[in-house]
């Protein structure tokens, strides 16, 4: 047998990266790739300030601002520091001529890189490179001026860069002890970063068994002004493969692995030495596909590096639009704005949906598989309420029904324009309590591995009785706990004398007659089908909304799971209650 | 003349209550006379929640030792243990008077004096000290220093205190009994006098004794203890875990633990599931992933040691140089010395000891070291009475025994 050696896959070569620090906290993070060794990047360092740029290491140094300057810093202004790089504009051109892929790193807030950021940025993407700029945010402490600098920077950043991966550098608390030295939190801070930094060129440099390139990295990040995840690993030694997952989850970026649960698409590069198995790889996919959610799409590299020795490393990227980093704080604002009288139009729908849904979640025993159940169904509630929206006539129609729905979880029955404020209300106190700590944990995060609830679709085929009549039956649908069977029951009151149209609907109108398997996989096919197709964004706000609520129940539940040691003298260290299950604990986080 | 004596020791742990009667011979051997346990209730995380129902463990456990060991037990040594027991180390710096030159003992009582005052509440009494260092002009000695000359001694003291309250029921439960209490004694310091060779001691060594409710340990080094404390985390808290992420009974969770669990993390352990089927008790039929039973046993095991290591002093685990001892119940857990190993990186015995007489097996358990080193204890002390009566080695032996 002859062998051959497999044909080394188109890569980058080295010497088309080129990694750029800009500024005072930039040249910081690449004294600190070019320390841990890097092999063949190019390395330049832009800065206005001379005395910093000469205690640079970096090979290639170019001084912004020789002549508006004259050698001194930006002091902070970012207008300067846009003017100083555009004055050296010609000469970072030159420099990254030819790139095909640029790594800037940036510490925002301050003068040079707030403000020369943006101008980089813009001439690397007009020399036709793939830009990934790696940027700091400012701690709090410094004020709220450097905190807007550093906002506006990073958005006119995040629509000019290819990929934007912030690191806050108040969450630098959770790479260091408290008590550690500040050098050390600094130094922890840069080193991610150019751990980070090391990990993206190795994926795009190295040939791969299964290769994943550039187009995979850009479709991984491929959303409009979003945030990138990353998260790696490195580990050696027995379990290395569980080890380096656990690394790479760890990483402050993926919020502990939580910010995974929402993703669309993740690319996941594995690296290791020759000894390399299979079933290393095996287990570690295995592991993390419990981490994202089953419809993302995961583009898998492996590569073998021989550099590596025994040491095996993961590397994770995925992206996330920002208004899900965001929403959630902002939902609770939204909600509390209360709803005086229904409108015309767009406007009614929304808020007829709104209040529909929003009584639901309040006499839910079954919590965990709530949020599931009521997204499709405000999905189709909103569409219901869009196809009426047409015939003017049937908007009346549709105004009684808030109040019968009201009606039939809380007992009191007032006229509408009472009980509508109160709708809103209930909903939006708790959720303001919500402790912000908790938003950005996902709603899965919390649900045992074995949750104790049953399915919902099969209770609203056991529980529900024909609704044929959609008034009278509203109110003992109400009374079932399942909330999919409330909602259509709810559409089907919205929706009188009209034919059933979408999804949960549907699902409500053939409950009597089906067998109860089959409608409930036909209701959970058809919701699914409807989360899918409708894109109105109050839909998805609605959805956040939700789950923030969900949150905030299932937190309390986890205050009794204590089993036996419930009662006793807690054992508290370091905040944690040692007597929940570490099992438990480390998932949440 | 020193004469045959007969000591009891009492343990009232979280999953056991364990009486133990040994006779100390003339020559300074132990033999076991006899020895009642019984299935402890009313404990929780080593102390005492339900006093009568702890009355009636405690009783039914010395109507068995009584009746093996044929002795009528009058006072029992007792271990104690909880969360409010806390080691600490302090230092007495004692300046010799002008003019003075040798140091007499008294002026070590005075050093040992200064070292006692650390800053405690009200309700905090001082269980333990033992010297671990003299230092005479900053020179040091591991033995008192009496006669010798010098300016200053510090003397470094391991103190370990307590709730003063919590320490008075656990006796006034022993005392309802019509039982005298000679001494209460910290459990690992206790379990350390039987479990621990003095060379051991000497070249420094770590005793980790994970109970059923809390865990409590001793780090020996250059013979005196450096570090002690106690975790209220034990295997009932292992239980628990299983108990409550698998939905098991208490039953099957401590039977599954016991007979199935692994704490290696080792991938191979992993494999497969366990099938518990029907039995008579009624439960249904249920299925457990050995990879979810392992990892949640593994997860509380490892907190249960980073938390000892982060309790040691700084510098204190490289100075170790005979490695870890486990005792207790649940230091039988399979898979564990592979992660005490993984985690303080020592060298991992478990703890048996074949000095003692008696009917050897039945001794060998872990989970006995706790009261055997109860009667090690008070031999120790009746040694150390009868050498007041020489004045130069009034002080406390741990370790520093010849």
């Amino acid at each position: 047998m002859i062998e051959f050696p497999r044909e080394t896959q188109h890569t980058i070569p080295t010497s088309h990266v080129k990694i750029i620090g800009l500024g005072g906290a930039g040249a910081n993070m690449l004294d600190r790739v070019a320390l841990d060794g890097l092999d063949g990047a190019e390395i330049l360092a832009l800065n206005a300030d001379v005395r910093t740029l000469n205690g640079s290491v970096a090979s290639e140094r170019i001084q912004l601002g020789r002549n508006l300057t004259k050698g001194l810093g930006c002091g902070g202004d970012p207008e300067l520091g846009k003017n100083v790089t555009l004055e050296a504009e010609t000469e970072i051109r030159m420099s990254i001529k030819g790139r095909k892929i640029v790594f800037l790193c940036v510490g925002l807030g301050g003068g040079t890189g707030s403000g020369g950021a943006p101008m980089v940025c813009r001439i690397a993407r007009e020399e036709d490179a793939f830009v990934v700029v790696f940027a700091t945010m400012p701690f709090v402490f410094e004020g709220e001026r450097r905190r807007q600098q550093a906002q506006t920077s990073l958005n006119e950043l995040a629509v000019l860069s290819n990929a934007l991966v912030v690191f806050d550098n108040n969450r630098m608390g959770e790479l260091v002890v408290a008590k550690q030295g500040i050098h050390e939190a600094f130094q922890a801070g840069d080193k991610m970063i150019a751990d980070s930094i090391k990990a993206v060129i190795r994926l795009v440099t190295r040939p791969g068994l299964i290769h994943v390139g550039l187009d995979e990295l850009m479709t991984a990040l491929r959303t409009t002004r979003s945030r990138c995840l990353f998260g790696s690993g490195v580990a050696n030694g027995k379990d290395r493969a569980a080890k380096a997952l656990a690394n790479a989850l760890a990483s402050p970026l993926l919020d502990k692995g939580a910010l995974l649960r929402e993703t669309a698409s993740l690319l996941v590069h594995i690296c290791g030495g020759a000894d390399l198995t299979l079933y290393e790889v095996e287990l570690l996919m295995q592991k993390l596909t419990k981490q994202v959610p089953e419809k993302a799409h995961v583009l898998f590299g492996a590569a073998i590096d021989e550099s590596m020795h025994d040491q095996l490393s993961i590397t994770l990227i995925s992206s996330l639009p920002e208004e899900k980093l965001q929403e959630k704080p902002q939902a609770s604002a939204v909600e509390e704005k209360p709803i005086l009288e229904p409108t015309e139009g767009f406007g009614f729908d929304q808020e007829a949906a709104e209040s529909v849904i929003a009584p639901l979640p309040e006499p839910m025993p079954v919590l965990s598989n709530f949020s599931f159940d009521i997204a499709p169904a405000v999905a189709a509630t909103q569409e219901v309420a869009r196809e009426e929206k047409p015939s003017a006539s049937s908007l009346p129609e549709a105004v009684p029904a808030i109040p019968a729905s009201k009606s039939a979880f809380a007992d009191p029955i007032a006229p509408v324009e009472v009980v509508e404020p109160k709708i809103a209300s209930p909903f939006a106190e708790p959720l303001a309590a919500a402790p912000p700590s908790a938003l950005p944990a996902d709603f899965t995060s919390l649900i045992p591995p074995k949750p104790a609830t049953t399915l919902p679709a099969p209770k609203l085929a056991g529980s529900i009785p024909p609704p044929k009549n959609a008034l009278p039956g509203s109110a003992p649908a109400a009374a079932t706990p399942s909330p999919a069977a409330a909602a259509a029951a709810e559409i089907r009151q919205a929706t009188p004398g009209r034919k059933p149209i979408f999804g949960a609907a549907r699902a409500a109108s053939t409950a009597p007659q089906d067998s109860p398997a089959e409608e409930s996989t036909e209701a959970e096919a058809s919701a699914a089908r409807s989360t899918e197709e409708s894109a109105v964004p109050a839909v998805s706000k609605m959805i956040e909304k939700t789950r923030a609520k969900h949150l905030q129940e299932e937190l309390l539940l986890e205050k009794e799971q204590l089993g036996r040691f419930a009662g006793t003298d807690p054992t508290i260290e370091d905040g944690d209650n040692l007597d929940i299950p570490p099992f438990l604990r480390k998932k949440k986080k | 003349m020193p004469r045959a004596k007969i000591h009891v020791g009492l343990e009232i742990g979280t999953s056991k209550v364990c009486m133990l009667v040994g006779e100390v011979k003339v020559d300074g051997s132990v033999k076991i006379l006899g020895i009642g346990t019984a299935k402890s209730a009313g404990v929780r995380k080593g102390e005492i929640s339900d006093y009568v129902k702890v009355r009636a463990c405690v009783e039914d456990a010395r109507r068995k030792a009584e009746e093996s060991s044929d002795v009528q037990i009058g006072s029992v040594f007792l271990s104690i243990t909880g969360n409010h027991l806390v080691g600490v180390n302090s230092t007495g710096t004692y300046r010799l008077p002008e003019r003075e030159k040798q140091i007499h003992a008294g002026y070590l009582k005075e050093a040992e004096k200064i070292a006692r005052g650390i800053h405690l509440t009200d309700e905090q009494v001082i269980v333990h000290q033992s010297p671990r260092l003299y230092r005479v002009d900053g020179f040091e000695h591991t033995a008192p220093p009496v006669g010798l000359f010098g300016k200053t001694i510090e003397s470094d003291y391991h103190m370990v205190y307590g709730l003063g309250t919590r320490i008075q029921n656990s006796i006034k439960c022993v005392r309802e009994l019509s039982m005298e209490v000679d001494d209460v004694v910290f459990a690992p310091i206790a379990a350390a006098q039987y479990a621990l060779y003095r060379d051991e001691k000497e070249s420094g060594v770590l005793l980790i004794d994970i109970g059923g409710g809390t865990t409590d340990y001793v780090l020996y080094l250059n013979g005196a203890i450096a570090a002690s404390g106690c975790i209220a985390l034990g295997g009932e808290h292992v239980t628990n875990d299983i108990h409550m992420i698998t939905e098991l009974q208490f039953t099957r969770a401590e039977t599954l633990k016991i007979r199935e669990g692994h704490a290696s993390g080792e991938s191979s352990h992993d494999v497969g599931g366990i099938k518990i089927p029907v039995d008579e008790s009624g439960f249904t039929h249920q299925d457990v992933k050995r990879e979810l039973l392992n990892a949640i046993i593994r997860e509380r095991m490892l907190e249960i040691l980073n938390l000892i290591k982060k309790r040691l002093p700084a510098g204190a685990l490289e100075r170790v140089g005979s490695g870890v001892i486990l005792s207790g119940g649940s230091s039988a857990m399979r898979g564990l010395d592979q992660l005490v190993k993984e985690v303080f990186g020592l060298s991992v015995n478990l703890s048996t000891r074949l000095e003692i007489s008696g009917v050897q097996a039945n001794f060998q358990d872990p989970q006995y070291i706790t009261c055997l080193g109860l009667i090690r204890y008070a031999q120790y002390l009746e040694i150390e009475k009868r050498r007041t009566s020489s004045p130069f080695t009034k002080f406390w032996p741990f370790g520093r025994k010849s």
